[in-house]
């Protein structure tokens, strides 16, 4: 058997170790294996290699994790601190809702009785109602929602510059 | 339900401190070992360990969950390395390949590959790795301990996968001699 025909058996067995190879090819190898001792001994050498490389134990310091831990809470409050929360803003949404619903509810149980206290016409109250509650509460809703959404794409494009 | 990986990407756009606590628990000790692989040396690495972290949670956001994690956190260590490199002359090390990754410089200290070898395999090993450039350990380490394709390597390293390839090739050829002539 001749040395190019060594070589390319031993580099199938390179490619197989590195990243694996086709079944036809492994089988292929296998087959020249079982006669050839040279690459046999090529095989063995290799995965004596690879086994030695997991002989090592490299001592880390008992305290790094806790260095590492404690250098990493105030970074990561920061980070927390940027963060819109989906809680707050549930929390807005809600209060602007529950806003929508009292001024709706006050012009509906409370406008005849506003009106007469104020001596002003029902629609008079409505419209103030509207003006002035129902109408800020309703943007408060509907704008609220998409402000996570606008801090997300600012955070995106802060990360692309990076 | 979330992957593990999503889960990853969504604590660290929250600098959530349970997810840090979790990742440095889990690869602390890996991220040493390729420090060590790379630069060929043991003092100096704690502090890029800790600089390593600190990327990760500054550009946690730049990992989208959407493949693993262990490449994405080797290449903010190797850039890290890299950084070093360049700021500091004690870590020198750029190699023939212009990458920017040199041998470490000879020292009379023993190699930290000699200081942790375990095995006998590992003691003929230790000698030949603590030469060998970086850019070959660090693909060793990368396949072999790691566990990482090709394709993942070529992502920390920042090389077309057939130069990944290469590089272990060679690392295993110039290892090889030293159980050359025995069976396992």
């Amino acid at each position: 058997m001749n040395t190019d025909h060594h070589e390319s058996f031993q580099h199938m067995i390179d490619e197989s170790l590195a990243g694996g190879i086709s079944a036809e090819r492994e089988q292929s190898l296998r087959e020249h294996l079982d006669t050839c001792a040279p690459c046999q001994e090529y095989r063995s050498a290799s995965n004596r290699v690879i086994a030695g490389l997991g002989g090592f134990s490299f001592e880390v310091d008992p305290t790094l994790n806790a260095r590492v831990l404690v250098s990493l809470r105030l970074p990561a409050q920061q980070v927390q601190a940027a963060q819109p929360g989906r809680r707050r803003w549930a929390l807005i949404s809600l209060a602007a809702v529950l806003l929508t619903m009292g001024g709706s509810f006050v012009d509906l149980k409370f406008g005849s009785l506003i009106a007469a206290v104020f001596d002003i016409q029902r629609m008079q109250v409505r419209q103030g109602l509207l003006a002035f509650w129902i109408v800020p509460s309703l943007f408060v809703l509907l704008l609220f929602p998409l402000l996570p959404l606008l801090s997300k794409a600012g955070t995106r494009r802060e990360e692309g510059t990076l | 339900m979330e992957s593990n990986t999503q889960q990853i990407a969504l604590g660290l756009r929250q600098g959530d401190v349970v997810v840090l606590e979790a990742l440095v628990e889990q690869y602390q000790y890996r991220l040493v070992r390729y420090l060590v692989y790379l630069l060929g040396r043991r003092d100096g690495v704690d502090d890029l360990v800790q600089e390593t972290w600190l990327r990760v949670l500054e550009r946690g956001g730049s990992y989208d969950g959407h493949s693993r994690f262990e490449p994405w956190l080797f290449r903010v260590a190797r850039n890290i390395a890299l950084d070093a490199i360049r700021k500091r002359p004690m870590f020198s090390l750029d190699s023939n390949e212009d990458d920017g990754v040199r041998p470490s410089p000879a020292s009379n200290e023993p190699s930290p590959f000699t200081l942790a070898a375990r095995t006998e395999d590992a003691v003929r090993l230790a000698r030949s790795l603590q030469t060998l450039e970086p850019v070959y350990r660090e693909v060793l380490v990368l396949r072999f301990q790691e566990d990482l394709s090709l394709q993942e390597i070529s992502i920390v390293v920042g090389a077309p996968v057939s130069t990944v390839a290469s590089r272990i090739y060679r690392g295993l050829a110039t290892l090889r001699p030293q159980f050359k002539g025995e069976t396992a």
